[in-house]
Order: C-alpha cells, then sequence, then structure tokens
C-alpha cells in the first residue's frame, strides 16, 4: 500500500525579476568592495542564476563573478576558485560571501600592482532581483502522486524546491527530502535525494534522477503501476 | 494585431512555461495596463506591441495602447533627443525643450489615464507622467533606447520626469542610471512566429537567394545592417578580405537605410565602390518590410557576423542565435549579454579578430555547430517574447508589493 504523509507536499514555483542595483567594478578592488557591500541576493543571484538559464549546458558556464574575472583580466586561477566554490556545502548567504570576499583578498593581497580598469560597459554590473513564489496546484500525499507531479511542473519548481531550499531551510538538504524524510518517514529516501549534486547536471537530468530514486524504492511489483510505467519509460529514454 | 494564441508557443517553449505564465496572470485577472508610445507602425516598440498585446488580453488582463500625436517640429525634437541620448553631439534649444513639453501637455489632456499601470515607451511621451498625481495607476518607463553615454544636457532635463516615474526598466544595466526608484531589467524580446523569425522552407530560401543572384555554392557569411558607420561596413568589408585568403567563401551585407539618415545612401556608395572588384561579396540594399528575406539570408549564413562600433541590444543578434547560427560580434551595446564568449557565439574587438573568429569556426564546423545549439537554446531562455510576457507579468505584481524583494502570493 501506498504510504501517505502526515503533511501534504505543496508544489511552488518561483520567478525572479531581475533589478539592477546601480553597483558596478571596473577592477578586482573595486569588485572586492562591492562583494562586501551588496545584498546578500545579490550574491546569490550572480552565483546562481546561470543555473536556471544555462541549465541546457550544465558545467559550461561557472558563475557570473567567474566569467567576469576570465573574460576581462584572464585571471584564470582566480576565475578557477571563485567558479569552484564548493555550492553543495554552503547554506547560508553570509558564509557564501565570506568564501569568496576570502578567496578575493588572498589574491589581491598577493598582487602589488595597480590594477587597471576595464573599458566603460565592461564593468560588472551588481544585479539584484525580486524573488516572486507562487503556489502551483500540485499538492501531494504519496510518493507515486509525487512523481507525477514532479514530471509536470517546470524547472522554476525544481529549482526553488532544490537549490533555493537550502539556504531557506540553513541545512543540507532540500524540501523534497525534507519531506521524504519527516513526513514519509523515508531517511534512506531521503539522503539518497540529498545526494544528488545539482550543479553538475541539467535540470532534466536532476528531476530523472530524483524519480528514478523515488521510483527505485518499488522493485518489479510496482511495474505494472502508473509510476511503474512512468520508471519504465524513463528507463528507456536513458538508454 | 497578430492572431498567435499563447497556447502555440508550445511549439517553441516548455509547456511548463506556458503554465507558469498562466499561473501569474491569474494573479492579475482584470488588471487594466496603458501602453504608450509614440507610433503605431514602425521600429521594433510598434512592431513588438502588436504581437504582444493581444497574448497579455488571452491571459485575462486587459491592455490597451495609445499613440501620442505631434507634428514634425515635435519629431524632430524628439530623433534629436534620441541621439542626445545615444551619446551625439546635437545641439538642444530653449525653443526645443518648449515644442517638447508643448505637445505631451496637449497628448496628456487628450488621453484618459485610468488604468492599473501606464507603460510610457522611450522619451518621446516622458513627459506624460505630469498626469501621474491624479491618477490612481503605477507609473513605469520603459527606455529602449542605449543610455550609458548620454547628452549631459539631455538627460539632465529628461531624469527630472523619469525620477517621477514609480519605476523604470531599462534593456542591458549599463543603460541605467542612478534613479531613486527602481530599475528593472527586461530583454528586447523577438517573436519566433514573425515572418523575420519563422520556420522557411529550403525553397523558400533558396527563392529568396536566386532573387538576389547568390549561388549556393560556398560558405556564406552575412551580416544584417542599415548601411550605416556605425555598424562598421567598410571593417566588414576588410574582415571579408582577410578571410578570403585563406577560405573561399561569399559575403552578404543586407541592409536597409533609415528615412532620416541621409548618411545612408553615402555609406551604400562607399561600400559599393570599395567592393566593386570582389564578386563574392554581395551588397543589398533592401526595402522597408523585407523581413522574409532577411530571414532567409541568416538561414542561408553559415555563419551571422554583427561587427558593430555602436548596437544598442542588437535585435539581429538575437534573431541569427535563434535560427541556430554560429554569430561573430563586435562586444558592443547589448551584445555581450547575447553572445557569450565561447560559449553562445563568439566576440571579436578588431577587424583581425573578427576574421580570425570566423576562420576558426569555418574549419571548425563542430564547434561552430555547438555555438548555434547553445545560442538557440540561449535565446529560447532569455530573449523570446514569452520570456518578456513573463517578466511583465513578474513586474505588475512587483508594482503591487512596493518595496518587497521577495512575494510570497
Amino acid at each position: 500500500m501506498n504510504k501517505s504523509a502526515v503533511e501534504l507536499f505543496r508544489f511552488y514555483t518561483s520567478s525572479l525579476l531581475v533589478q539592477i542595483s546601480g553597483k558596478k567594478a571596473a577592477n578586482l578592488p573595486e569588485f572586492l568592495a562591492q562583494l562586501r557591500l551588496v545584498d546578500e541576493s545579490v550574491i546569490f543571484y550572480h552565483i546562481h542564476h546561470a543555473f536556471r538559464e544555462y541549465y541546457f549546458a550544465p558545467g559550461q558556464y561557472s558563475n557570473d563573478f567567474a566569467r567576469w574575472i576570465e573574460d576581462e583580466f584572464k585571471e584564470s586561477a582566480l576565475a578557477e576558485k571563485i567558479a569552484s566554490v564548493e555550492l553543495l556545502e554552503v547554506t547560508s548567504l553570509a558564509a557564501l560571501r565570506d568564501q569568496l570576499v576570502k578567496i578575493m583578498e588572498q589574491f589581491l593581497g598577493e598582487r602589488s600592482e595597480k590594477q587597471e580598469a576595464v573599458p566603460a560597459g565592461r564593468e560588472f554590473y551588481f544585479l539584484a532581483n525580486v524573488g516572486i513564489i507562487v503556489p502551483t496546484q500540485y499538492e501531494v500525499r504519496t510518493i507515486e502522486e509525487f512523481v507525477l507531479a514532479l514530471e509536470r511542473v517546470g524547472m522554476r519548481s525544481l529549482y526553488y524546491h532544490f537549490f533555493d531550499a537550502r539556504l531557506r531551510l540553513g541545512r543540507k538538504t532540500n524540501d523534497f527530502s525534507n519531506w521524504i524524510r519527516h513526513s514519509l518517514k523515508n531517511e534512506q529516501l531521503a539522503k539518497e535525494i540529498e545526494l544528488l549534486d545539482p550543479y553538475l547536471m541539467t535540470m532534466d537530468q536532476l528531476k530523472k534522477r530524483i524519480i528514478e530514486l523515488c521510483l527505485g524504492e518499488r522493485k518489479p511489483p510496482i511495474m505494472k503501476t502508473l509510476a511503474g510505467r512512468l520508471y519504465a519509460r524513463f528507463w528507456k529514454r536513458g538508454k | 494585431m497578430s492572431k498567435r494564441t499563447i497556447n502555440d508557443y508550445v511549439q517553441v517553449t516548455r509547456q511548463q512555461n506556458i503554465d507558469e505564465l498562466m499561473l501569474l496572470a491569474e494573479k492579475l485577472q482584470g488588471l487594466k495596463v496603458k501602453m504608450v508610445n509614440s507610433t503605431a507602425v514602425g521600429g521594433g516598440v510598434a512592431e513588438m506591441l502588436h504581437r504582444i498585446i493581444p497574448l497579455y488580453n488571452q491571459l485575462g488582463l486587459d491592455v490597451t495602447w495609445d499613440v501620442i500625436k505631434g507634428g514634425g517640429d515635435f519629431f524632430n525634437v524628439t530623433k534629436a533627443f534620441h541621439n542626445a541620448l545615444h551619446g551625439s553631439r546635437v545641439e538642444i534649444t530653449q525653443e526645443m525643450f518648449n515644442v517638447y513639453r508643448e505637445t505631451n501637455e496637449h497628448n496628456s489632456r487628450q488621453m484618459a489615464f485610468d488604468s492599473d499601470v501606464v507603460i510610457v515607451h522611450d522619451p518621446q511621451p516622458l513627459l506624460l507622467v505630469s498626469k501621474r498625481n491624479s491618477s490612481r495607476a503605477k507609473w513605469v518607463w520603459r527606455c529602449h533606447i542605449d543610455t550609458a553615454k548620454p547628452n549631459p544636457a539631455v538627460w539632465e532635463y529628461l531624469q527630472f520626469f523619469v525620477r517621477q516615474y514609480d519605476a523604470s526598466i531599462f534593456s542591458s544595466p549599463s543603460f541605467a542610471k542612478e534613479l531613486p526608484n527602481p530599475q528593472y531589467l527586461i530583454y528586447p524580446a523577438i517573436d519566433p512566429f514573425a515572418d523575420k523569425n519563422r520556420e522557411l522552407s529550403q525553397s523558400e530560401i533558396e527563392a529568396v537567394l536566386n532573387k538576389f543572384h547568390i549561388p549556393n555554392d560556398k560558405p556564406i557569411i552575412v551580416q544584417i545592417s542599415r548601411f550605416d558607420y556605425l555598424k562598421d561596413p567598410l571593417g566588414v568589408f576588410e574582415t571579408f578580405r582577410l578571410i578570403k585568403k585563406s577560405h573561399d567563401c561569399r559575403f552578404v551585407y543586407a541592409g536597409g537605410t533609415a528615412n532620416d539618415d541621409p548618411e545612408g545612401a553615402k555609406v551604400l556608395a562607399e561600400l559599393q565602390e570599395k567592393a566593386a572588384q570582389e564578386k563574392d561579396f554581395h551588397i543589398l540594399l533592401l526595402p522597408d518590410f523585407a523581413d522574409i528575406e532577411v530571414n532567409a539570408l541568416q538561414r542561408a549564413a553559415t555563419i551571422v557576423m554583427q561587427k558593430s562600433l555602436r548596437e544598442g541590444f542588437g535585435l539581429t543578434v538575437t534573431e541569427a542565435l535563434w535560427k541556430g547560427k554560429p554569430v561573430v560580434a563586435s562586444a558592443v551595446g547589448g551584445i555581450p549579454l547575447q553572445v557569450i564568449h565561447n560559449f553562445t557565439g563568439l566576440l571579436a574587438y578588431s577587424i583581425e579578430g573578427a576574421a580570425y573568429q570566423i576562420r576558426y569556426l569555418l574549419n571548425n564546423p563542430q564547434a561552430a555547430n555547438r555555438l548555434g545549439v547553445y545560442g538557440r537554446e540561449h535565446v529560447r531562455e532569455k530573449f523570446l517574447i514569452t520570456r518578456k510576457i513573463r517578466s511583465y507579468l513578474l513586474l505588475f505584481i512587483a508594482l503591487a508589493h512596493k518595496g518587497e524583494s521577495i512575494i510570497q502570493l
């Protein structure tokens, strides 16, 4: 029998309206100064938006900061460090800012020469955003319902529950694992989903992996059910 | 007005994106929005309003569109303002400010502002904001111009009015200004079903090549631009000459001349003279509304180039990327927002650089193909009409939640 959750899980979707903060940097010391000052949501936006927008090419675009440093200053080692911040380990924006500031301070501390400014128009423009969160129609109480809903919701929903959640909850988890652990009392599945690295796969791949893990909970007898048919379809598609 | 329905766009974007538009629009049912600009036909703004307004209305909003009226003297003034905002040296007299103010005042008396939101496009109707205090609407100024380096005197005058709006929208962060109210970033967009972008059959493409006597026998590089020094037509020809040293190819430079640009004919003649001996360099003077021709030329291209010296947002680049073409373009205006170097295209900073990048792509069709694929996906995500609708729906929600950075509905 399907296990019903103590609490229902409601899928939300989050959209970003991008706001121009008016802050910019023309060289690396200015960049560091702004990095210390700008709102945390600005940092979150520049580090994360590529995962929302360039989901079609995982790993091809690091983040806006690293990209600018590489493109404008050809400081590949610094760009690489900024690109390699362990996002899975970060559970607060303050910690993320600290990591970035530390990398920049270390780099600039080793440099004595004056930093040239980039030409006008090629400065780094810090962008803020307004996040608008809307509940979708999908509210589920079992894993089977969860899988069906997950298949139907958009990338922004997956993003909200998987990427945003860690910072919202302040823990190395995501909304799905949180619900599966506490409402469905399925620790193993919660853990397996937590171990997925969303930064190295497309959103489609992430969705597919989550669904596979959910359906993998049930072995052959389930193949006759709707969930089983879904699994078979995904399995076939993955071949 | 376009007859497309919002559901037609499932052909170019995921069903979930359309579902989410409907979800956001549910929160805005019946919202009355008035758009105001200065022309009903011609130009990118009017073209987009024709296509986008029916889609807002299908989503349950009540969007109307008014056009301000003005005489030749008014439009001469606003053209001068336009050039000044682009950074050109233009002499502005008190008389010009007077004409501008009087025409705006006259229009403001003719129009009703009983909507929930008023969106004023570009500087021509900017002063309508004088009616803000007597209306309940939220007022938004939508600037489509590259205002990165405006003429200070003109900007000083206009910003007094811009500051009275509840918010403003720019197409690039570098165009934004120091203003007391929120400034939002909303990119221009293309409609994939417009004649300039719709899918064409191979026979339609070949018909256009035949019409312009362009044999389809070797790689074709295309730049679609007005005959304007800012598009660097002579630099384009030099680039072609460098490429031609190692690659047998054709180049098509196609565009029109704006009616209000007396320099266009001179630029065209100069380019024709320079390229007279080069049979593989095709110069096409296109008439107005040659959208299908532009579409076919872009689709026939092996590589699309945009070697501008200055650019607004650069929608011709968006069009080329949408067609899956590898693009080599200058890093000016809004182009770097679209062409992310070595990811969605290649950027160049000189004639030699542009020639090098094109030769690289001609030698590496797989790399060119990858750029084309990513370029198209980039446009699908950020620069299609559906994304623009989403951004405006979000804006309408944000206007009703002033000062909130997270809005939970």
